[in-house]
């Protein structure tokens, strides 16, 4: 019993001492397109990043993109990639290798004057790319 | 360090949490194919704790890991009297209830002129506490991984303590237990708390980390995984399922050269490794035998290489 | 009140074919007293042999069923000369392990030879639904319930009657002395096992045609209705797993009218999780297959 108490006294303590910091900050919102990059499992995604609030595009950030899978939690790490600004104002392009069809959370990172991450659903099957519309069924009809 | 090594160490220590959670009932014989509710739970209460409430981080995990241990207790005094494939089947449905029962949960609060809450199949959004806090990915590693130290800290001691030797010798033989004239029923609770707490503060964690959870995340994949890691790595010391997840998530993580052939490779190994180690390569066995030699080298000068018997 | 019958009826049909899946582990189960997660995953594979079939050869229905029972059947021997065969007795986790890492295994390779997420599925009977006063009932689903009882039926009596059913129920109640007896332990638990995987092909195969699509998640469907079903029956009886199976598809159905699919799935867990708890044997378990199953 003792040990489970000093291990949770431990683990507040640990945490505790973290920045409590300002809320409040911008927060970026995402619309992604990807169509398939011609090779299997090669995509082509186009993201528009804007400010959540205002709507006003975000350019000039460092933007990498990763992709995992919400099935399997930590199992398939799509390693990020940094993706390239556009000219037009808030877009940024990136190739993505998936291993798999099916349902990914492409994670987008923000860093420079924003720092977010927004996650957007996406199922990428082998001709398109589609939003997903979560189904409850386990096979999926 | 590299951002991608960043997040797969990340991945490795909180899916531990999961791992060591399965093999802390697998010590007193239990086989739960469930522990990904409490991961869950975890997960949804400490997200729900920073991101509606506000709360700081620590408080959120500890309350998560508390909201984890309350659910698993009422889960193991139901199920006391199941033994073998039926509790890990009774497991396995309060499990998948709770994943349902998270596709039906909408609770959302209005921050900063947008809806946050867990919202159905949607999953549960904008867990944004580092990023609020400006918390470095490579921090919230360290986090993990300081947690994930204090919680192995733990298993040594409880391995050395009585209440350790308890859970094994209800592992071993429960009526044998009992016969002893140990509470069984209480100790068989007792670890079902502490399992469900772990998870739970392996889920406090997994939330924040990626910044959303979802309902599927938590399907019945992940529990036999984390039931999986300790028999890959080994039943005789919680380094084993420790083992089995960096083996699994790591190494499989570098070998991208297998990439549609992942699991095929994986697979086969793996049911091949239990032939020649069916309990893990650390085993009991082993983990006794680097004992001894260990304790051989410390009072080595003094007795004879016979030593322990 | 209409409703009411039309979805009992609906819910007996649909039970059936979980009954079928449940029959197949029973017989594993009964024989290995170990669990085989695999178990829907060969099934799947016998599925993707027939998908193959009916899309690049354009086979017909009955070949299409034979080469869904074969594969179900080779990959069912490999699970078994892999994961079961070689493992000592005790190390019941181990093989329940093993058989998970073999469902892993089984799921990737389906997906490389078929990678998208559906693909259909040759129709079992495509006439219009018979009309019996105000109730509709499909042919095909006539023709799955048909399959169950027939099956369970065969399955009873191959048990009871005959030579391979007698060494076999002499291994279920002591495998040493059935080999001190002169039973070929090993042949037998290997046989059974196909014969458990060709029940699996079977109900496969039925409930694939009536769905007229597969994917890959099929396996994972397919054991956990014949888990749920096998455990509300009762470990280890035949006719209580086709009935767990029946009981199973009543609540599913029932509770789906009712209030959609969600709460659907949750009732089903739900039914199971009272009936362990309540009732550890199910419906038709014998407490002495309880007691048998303390190590899974």
């Amino acid at each position: 019993m003792r040990t489970i108490v000093c291990m949770l006294v431990a683990v507040a303590a640990l945490t505790a001492g973290y920045p409590q910091a300002a809320h409040g900050q911008v927060r970026a919102k995402a619309a992604v397109t990807c169509v398939s990059a011609g090779q299997v499992l090669e995509y082509d995604c186009t993201i528009r990043l804007a400010n959540a609030r205002s709507g006003e595009p975000l350019s000039g950030l460092t933007v990498s993109v990763g992709a995992d899978m919400p099935s399997m939690p930590g199992m398939h790490n799509v390693r990020a990639v940094k993706a390239t600004e556009q000219a037009e104002k808030g877009a940024y392009k990136v190739r993505l290798e998936l291993e798999m069809h099916g349902d990914w959370a492409v994670q987008i990172d923000l860093r420079g004057a924003v720092r977010d991450r927004v996650i957007s659903m996406l199922r990428f099957e082998e001709a398109d790319v589609t939003d997903v519309k979560p189904s409850s069924g386990r096979r999926g009809h | 360090m590299d951002d991608y090594l960043v997040s797969v160490l990340s991945n490795i220590g909180v899916i531990s949490f999961v791992a060591l959670s399965a093999y802390l009932l697998l010590l007193t014989g239990e086989i739960s194919f469930g522990q990904q509710a409490f991961f869950a739970i975890g997960a949804y209460a400490a997200g729900m704790a920073t991101a509606m409430w506000g709360w700081p981080l620590a408080l959120g995990i500890a309350w998560g890991a508390a909201v984890g241990a309350a659910c698993a207790v009422s889960l193991g005094i139901p199920t006391l009297r199941l033994r073998g494939l039926q509790f890990s089947i009774a497991t396995l449905a309060f499990a998948e209830m709770v994943r349902i029962l998270f596709e039906l949960f909408r609770y959302q609060v209005d921050i900063d002129g947008e809806p946050v809450g867990p919202n159905g199949t949607d999953g549960f959004r904008s867990i944004r506490y580092i990023f609020d806090h400006n918390i470095e990915t490579f921090d919230f590693m360290m986090l993990i991984y300081t947690m994930l130290a204090v919680t192995l800290a733990g298993f040594m001691l409880l391995e050395r303590s009585r209440l350790g030797v308890i859970f094994r010798m209800i592992g071993e033989d429960a009526t044998l237990a009992s016969l002893q004239g140990i509470a069984v029923a209480r100790y068989k609770v007792l670890a079902a708390g502490i399992a469900g707490a772990l998870a739970a503060v392996g889920g406090g964690l997994y939330a924040h980390l990626t910044t959303y959870v979802e309902p599927r995340t938590f399907d019945v994949m992940l529990g036999v995984h984390s039931l999986a890691y300790g028999l890959i790595g080994g039943l005789g010391t919680a380094l084993g399922p420790l083992l089995g997840v960096v083996i699994d998530v790591g190494l499989l993580e570098s070998v991208r050269l297998f990439a549609g052939y992942r699991m095929i490779i994986f697979g086969g190994l793996v049911a091949l490794l239990l032939i020649f180690r069916p309990r893990g390569l650390l085993d009991e066995r082993l983990v006794n035998r680097i004992g001894r030699l260990f304790r051989n080298a410390i009072s080595g000068s003094t007795r004879t290489g016979r030593g322990s018997r | 009140m209409i409703d009411f019958i039309q979805n009992t009826i609906d819910g007996v049909m649909i039970g059936s074919s979980y009954g079928l899946l449940a029959l197949g582990f029973t017989v594993i189960f009964g024989v290995m007293r170990r669990l085989n997660l695999s178990y829907g995953p060969t099934v799947m594979i016998g599925a993707y042999f027939g998908t193959v079939l009916y899309l690049d050869f354009g086979a017909g229905l009955l070949a299409v069923a034979a080469a869904v029972v074969a594969g179900a059947v080779i990959s069912g021997v490999y699970v078994e000369r892999l994961c079961f065969a070689p493992m000592k007795a005790g190390a019941g986790i181990a093989s329940m392990v093993s058989s998970f890492a073999i469902w892993m295994q089984l799921e990737q390779a389906a997906v490389l030879v078929l990678p998208r997420h559906t693909y259909p599925f040759p129709p079992l009977a495509t006439g219009p639904a018979l009309e019996i006063g105000p109730l509709l009932v499909r042919p095909d689903h006539l023709i799955m319930l048909g399959g169950a009882l027939l099956l369970a039926a065969v399955v009873q009596l191959a048990l009871y009657h005959t030579r391979f059913g007698l060494g076999l129920r002499a291994v279920i109640a002591n495998p040493i002395a059935a080999n001190l007896v002169g039973v070929d332990v090993g042949r037998l638990v290997m046989l059974a096992f196909a014969a458990a995987s060709a029940i699996g092909g079977v109900a496969g195969f039925l409930v694939l045609a009536v769905d007229q699509q597969v994917t890959p998640m099929f396996g994972m469907w397919a054991t956990l209705k014949g888990l749920i079903a096998m455990m509300i029956g009762g470990l280890g009886s035949i006719p209580g797993a086709l009935l767990g199976g029946l009981l199973l598809g009543v609540v599913e159905v029932h509770s789906h009218w009712l209030f959609g699919p969600q709460v659907r799935d949750l009732f089903a867990y739900f039914v199971l999780f009272a009936f362990l708890v309540a009732r550890p044997g199910g419906l038709l378990g014998r407490t002495a297959d309880v007691e048998l199953s303390h190590r899974v």
